[in-house]
């Protein structure tokens, strides 16, 4: 490919776009930089996704309704750069019909001009010095081919080294995210220029922004003011279009904001400035023209929502609880005892590392206490401690319901440091004693199959034809007499009827007798003595 | 001469309150946005239907009295030429009493020569009633105004009250119990102790497994802090669990004899509202909270 003309450029957009969007999650991690401003990584693929649908006939017309897409759909600091990236470009190739490698070249460098300009105070370390170095490098190229391998290569290079640029980076260990975002752009044109396919364009939209309005209280100090973004358009009624110079408004802004993004495309302004006062700003720039879009956010939200490293977040609680469950009426049993989290699972149901990892995140908790309730659960509970490094993660070696059940009903947050705290749970759970009733399925010892046998650990110490009478033998055996409470949790196949409380009370009438739905799978009835 | 006033939180019924000459104020509690006056709205509290509302899953809430009503309540009494003793539930559970503060504060504005006294009881339910039965037993005796204050001085403080109740969520959503925050949920099996404390604030003071073992520990207080408490009233409260309070009632005699009358009590509906049903508690006189 020696030339590129509308269609072309279209694809290479469009392949930059799809690229993006395939690692955009993985810019929003980067995002360190310069501060909380959104997610980099959304706000950069829905405003190169914006130009995406541009329509036009020739390589001006294309670029420069790119460019206006861009334009409109600019979000955040690193996204209003792209879009200046690509005016630049547009503007590069006004009267170009067909660009080869010099006049696409010169094209891109109009790019890095026209980004530069719309950055009232350029830092190096960003995606400025990232597109800047990539251009350079590339400018003397032979080809297309030679010209998108140099530019992605000196991008690559370029990126490696913003840590060393800026400080910032180098703390949070991480290269700048605009930058990291538009190697990505670069490598997805690269490879829409060889003609591969754009990978799937039509993604999901990003998830919506969960904002946690309690990030900001009624004691919050407003410490990073408000994100403030608008387009403006100039009006004839106030201002002569012909001799207007926009850095009167720029200038302005300069002195009162920070972060400021600004560029005039016509009549149109677009602002990115970041303020305490936003309507000041506002007040003072319609002055100039009216608004064609605003948006105002608190910073301090944002920065709440960026920052998934939990550890930085304000308000996230001290203790935590995820225990693991199944039979609806035992799911609810861990939810009222104040589990956050029950995780569905048990003896024929064991869940995956995944399921503990996600459920550490969503409680969002300092230091989450696990209850795994079943001894082959337990182990991939500690694995999914081992490996969970946002929050203090404390596996209680429950190995049965009853053993979670009582040691969480003990769960004291105030006894002391999260140590004291898991020593007393871990006694507790040693306190109680959980025997179970089930079918066989088949023949063993002295048991026949579709009898009922009451096993306590690995013993079986009970059977019977009935799971009623299994259960009763069973209580017998493990001594329930000398218990204070025996509780029953009924299973999908047992029954909660006044009849086995009764038979209970009778024969242990120092305990109290406790009957519960459960509606476990497997155990016709679980008996948990304390 | 002197007006003796109290309230229906304090568990006293109209025919104690005649019994003693004592005007009742009458403490409300809403179900479902209907909000009822004991003793106003009802004449006699009926307590197996309301504690079966409360375990049937309904979470009645309670409010506080206005300025105006303790107005209507006082003034008449101002205006007969009549002075005020209100012996009341506890302060500390409530923020109703800056509207009587309000109240009587107008009204000694507009009655300068009339005087208006109050004994806190520092506690609700069964503790209150106790209080507030023993001080009409001093009336009755012939004390004095001042000498029933200076009674209330030192003995308030020597009336215990230990309680457990079957279901925390009712406390927790009241939030009107310290110390069970620590503790997350709803426990089945599992009974806290909870105790008034001298500032008239409910405290939990541990747990005990099963109702045995909680009832055992009622009657263990006794033992430990008890004093002189056969010569004064002994009273065991409930919230609609009178099998359970008549077996405490038992084990107490069991263990300090029978040579002493028990006094059993229903907990009246609005401070019930925050405790929730099946739970038992005693009241005793003791060598200090």
């Amino acid at each position: 490919m020696d030339r590129i003309d509308a269609n072309l450029y279209l694809n290479l957009v469009r392949g930059g776009a799809a690229r993006l969007g395939l690692h955009r999650q993985e810019i929003n991690d980067l995002n360190v930089f310069p501060i909380p401003d959104g997610d980099t990584g959304d706000n950069m693929y829905m405003t190169i996704q914006a130009g995406c649908t541009a329509a036009g006939s020739t390589l001006p017309e294309v670029a420069k309704a790119v460019s206006a897409g861009m334009l409109m759909g600019a979000r955040g600091n690193s996204g209003v750069i792209l879009s200046r990236m690509f005016a630049g470009l547009a503007k590069g190739l006004a009267d170009v019909r067909e660009a080869d490698v010099k006049a696409f070249s010169r094209a891109m460098q109009a790019g890095v001009e026209e980004s530069y300009h719309a950055v009232s105070e350029p830092v190096e370390g960003t995606i400025l010095t990232v597109f800047r170095e990539g251009v350079a490098a590339a400018a003397g190229s032979k080809d297309l081919d030679e010209y998108f391998d140099l530019l992605t290569s000196a991008m690559d290079l370029s990126l490696q080294h913003t840590p060393e640029l800026l400080d910032v980076l180098k703390k949070a260990g991480v290269v700048d995210s605009g930058g990291a975002g538009l190697l990505y752009i670069a490598e997805g044109m690269r490879a829409a220029l060889h003609g591969e396919a754009a990978e799937v364009l039509e993604e999901a939209a990003p998830a919506a922004q969960h904002v946690d309005l309690d990030a900001f209280t009624e004691d919050s100090v407003l410490e990073f003011g408000y994100c403030t973004e608008f387009l403006l358009r100039l009006q004839r009624s106030k201002v002569d279009l012909e001799t207007f110079d926009e850095s009167v408004i720029s200038d302005w802004l300069a002195a009162h904001g920070e972060s400021l993004v600004f560029f005039r495309d016509g009549s149109i302004i677009k602002v990115h400035v970041h303020t305490h006062t936003p309507g000041e700003i506002l007040n003072h720039c319609q002055q100039y023209g009216e608004f064609l879009t605003i948006k105002v956010e608190n910073m301090t939200l944002q920065h709440h929502e960026n920052h998934m490293d939990e550890r930085f977040k304000k308000g996230r609680k001290a203790f935590g609880v995820v225990a693991v469950a199944s039979g609806a009426g035992l799911v609810d049993t861990f939810k009222e005892l104040g589990a956050d989290i029950v995780i569905e699972g048990g003896q024929t149901m064991n869940p995956p590392v995944k399921r503990f990892i996600d459920a550490f995140d969503a409680v969002d908790a300092e230091t989450v206490f696990v209850f795994p309730n079943n001894g082959n659960i337990l182990l991939t509970a500690r694995q999914a401690a081992d490996i969970y490094d946002k929050a203090d993660i404390r596996v209680i070696p429950a190995k049965t319901l009853g053993e979670g059940y009582y040691a969480l009903a003990n769960l004291d947050t105030e006894a002391g440091d999260a140590d004291a705290i898991e020593a007393a749970l871990a006694e507790a759970a040693g306190e109680v004693a959980t025997g179970l009733v089930s079918r066989a399925i088949r023949d063993s010892g002295n048991v026949r199959e579709g009898e009922y046998v009451g096993i306590a650990g690995k013993e079986i110490l009970a059977a019977g034809p009935a799971p009623e009478e299994a259960l009763l033998a069973l209580a017998d055996a493990m001594d329930a007499g000398s218990r204070d409470v025996i509780l029953v949790f009924a299973g999908e196949g047992g029954t909660r009827s006044e009849k086995v409380r009764e038979a209970l009370e009778k024969r242990y009438p120092r305990a109290e007798v406790i009957l519960q739905t459960g509606g476990q799978p497997v155990y016709e009835y679980i008996l948990v003595l304390f | 001469m002197l007006r003796l006033f109290t309230d229906t939180d304090t568990d006293i019924t109209p025919a104690v309150a005649a019994e003693y000459g004592y005007r009742l104020i009458s403490m409300p509690y809403s179900v479902d946005a209907k909000t009822v006056y004991p003793y106003v709205d009802f004449d006699e509290f009926e307590p197996r239907p309301f504690y079966d509302m409360l375990r049937s899953g309904v979470l009645p809430t309670t409010s506080a009295i206005s300025k105006e009503r303790y107005i209507e309540y006082f003034e008449p009494e101002f205006a007969a030429g009549n002075d005020i003793l209100y012996v009341h539930f506890s302060r500390a559970m409530t923020v109703t009493f800056n509207a009587m503060d309000e109240a009587v504060a107008e009204l000694k504005a507009k009655y300068p020569e009339r005087s208006f006294h109050e004994i806190d009881t520092k506690g609700i339910t069964t503790i209150s009633y106790t209080i507030v039965r023993e001080i009409g037993d001093l009336f009755k005796a012939g004390k004095t105004l001042e000498e029933v204050l200076e009674w209330a001085g030192t003995e308030v403080d020597k009336f215990a009250m230990y309680f457990f109740a079957d279901d925390l969520k009712f406390f927790r959503r009241s939030g009107r119990v310290s110390g069970l925050a620590a503790t997350m949920g709803t426990l089945i099996g599992i009974r806290p102790i909870i105790y008034m404390s001298q500032e008239g604030k409910m405290v939990s003071c541990g747990k005990e497994k099963g109702r045995l073992k909680a009832m055992e520990r009622l009657v263990q207080q006794v033992a430990d802090l008890g004093e002189d408490f056969k010569s004064h009233r002994f009273v065991i409260g409930h919230t609609d669990a009178p099998e359970l309070a008549q077996e405490v009632g038992k084990m107490i005699q069991e263990r300090f004899g029978d040579d002493f009358p028990i006094d059993y009590v229903v907990c009246n509906p609005t401070a019930g509202s925050h405790a929730g049903p099946n739970g038992v508690g005693v009241c005793f006189h003791a060598k200090h909270r």
